[in-house]
Formats: structure tokens, sequence, C-alpha cells
């Protein structure tokens, strides 16, 4: 059975899977309920969404090297003559 | 056949050859053998593909074992950074310490991560050790969920939570050391 109202150590400890949207819609719906009425881990989690924003922004992915889709294709192709 | 494959593949290539510069940490010639080899491997197994499922997880999960397998003991030994000694929210605190929260109209994390270039953040990411890298990698660049990684990295959902969280803190460490490292950020004491 789960409380009626999440604490701020409740909060807490689901915050990284509330970012990633890995918990319950029962959950979920308490994690906003908490953050209506807690300045303090308003503050956390704002921090914490535009930080996995950030950083998602910089490991954006690589640039495929130029030739490498060609090569891979001729491996391929000789792979399927084997 | 070669062409049924490759049109699975080409949309992917991307997004592996990131995983596998991350997994390399930035060696570009390792991370294109390790694509080419893991894409002959992929189109041998084709047969075994069930078509219909996740593609870009599957070759995914080739790309991360072939590291695993082949890679992975040439490499140099990662820094450690013990999570222990890593405070929950790290990032978040030490911006607090360092007083970048007394501007109420001021964005902190912007303020440090969005000041970082995209190589020291590549470079902190890449300084973690293997099971948290690709984990974090899987995570932070293919924006993969829990359920995904587990299929990628073949572990439960709760040892890709776990990793997830320890890779996190570790990863905010690092960040905020290359904050400082770069000045960005005053040395004072995490709040």
């Amino acid at each position: 059975m789960t409380p009626d109202r999440y604490t701020c150590e409740m909060f807490f400890r689901r915050l990284p899977d509330y970012l990633d949207r890995e918990l319950t819609a029962e959950e979920t719906e308490k994690m906003k309920e908490h953050l209506e009425t807690c300045a303090v881990c308003l503050e956390e989690y704002t921090f914490e969404v535009a930080l996995l924003e950030e950083v998602r922004t910089k490991l954006q992915p690589a640039v495929l090297p130029p030739g490498l889709s060609a090569k891979i294709s001729a491996a391929l192709r000789a792979a399927d003559h084997e | 056949m070669v062409e049924q494959f490759e049109a699975l593949l080409t949309p992917v290539l991307t997004q592996a050859y990131a995983t596998a510069r991350h997994l390399t940490r930035g060696d570009g010639d390792a991370a294109e053998n390790l694509v080419q080899e893991a894409a002959l491997r992929a189109f041998r197994a084709f047969h075994t593909f069930q078509g219909g499922t996740n593609f870009r997880a599957w070759f995914l999960r080739i790309v991360t074992n072939l590291y695993l397998e082949q890679y992975r003991r040439a490499k140099r030994a990662p820094v450690t950074v013990s999570v222990d000694e890593t405070s929950d929210l790290h990032l978040f605190r030490s911006a607090k310490g360092a007083g970048l929260f007394e501007d109420p109209q001021a964005d902190p994390a912007r303020q440090v991560i969005g000041r970082l270039s995209q190589e020291q953040v590549t470079r902190a990411l890449e300084s973690l050790a293997d099971e948290f890298r690709s984990v974090c990698s899987l995570y932070f660049v293919q924006e993969m969920s829990y359920l995904e990684i587990s299929e990628v990295v073949g572990v439960p959902v709760g040892t890709v939570r776990s990793r997830l969280h320890r890779g996190r803190k570790m990863l905010q460490r690092q960040l905020w050391d290359a904050a400082l490292e770069a000045g960005l950020v005053d040395r004072r004491q995490p709040a």
C-alpha cells in the first residue's frame, strides 16, 4: 500500500525514475502533486530536467565517417558470396 | 537478403557508430572497425532476427557484445570514480554551494553544462568504467528506456536502473570537475 502523499524523502528516492518516465501512473501522479506543493523539490527537479537536456544535447550522435557506409556495404556483399 | 538487411541497418548506423565511439572511448578507428565487424556478424546471424522486433536494440547488442569480447581488454584502464564519495544530485548541490542559484533568473544547469564543450562532456562520459559507460551512452544518446537498455546489454532491468543511477552520479561528478578545471565555476564546497 502506498501513502496518500509523498514526503520530500519519498520524492527524492523516486526522482531518477520519474525523470526517466519509469514510474507507474499512480506514482507519477503523486510526484506531480508533491511538486505542486514543494518549492525545494521543484528547484531540484527543474535543475535535473535542464541538466538531462543539456547533457543529451552535448552528446549528440557522432557524424558517420565518410566511406564507412560504403565499406560496410562492400563487406556485406562479399560475405553474401562466401 | 543483403538489401533487406541494409534497409534495417542504414537508419541505425549513425547511432551505432555513436555508441561504438563511446565504448571505445573516442577512438575513431576502433569504433569504425567495431561497427563494421558488428555489421558482418549481424548479417551472418540475420536469420535469427525476428522481423517486426527492435532491430536497433538487436544490432546495438551485437556491437556491445563484440566490444566486450574483442576490444575491452586492449583498452586502457578507466578513470575510477568512487561512487560512495559522490552525493546524490552532486551537480545540483555543488551548484548551490557555488552560489549559482542566488540569481532567481539564473539557469544553473545551462550555466555549467551549456558552457562546457561537446568534447568535455563526451570525455566525462568516456571516463566511466565499461558497465556504466555503455548504459549511460544508451540512455543519454540513444534515449532508450530501461527495458530497451536491458535488452541491449543483456542484464535485468533492475541492474540497468542501478548502473544508470551510479553512472549518473559519477558523470555529474566528472562534469562538475570539468567545469571547475575550465574555470566556469568557483571552487567552493558543495552545500
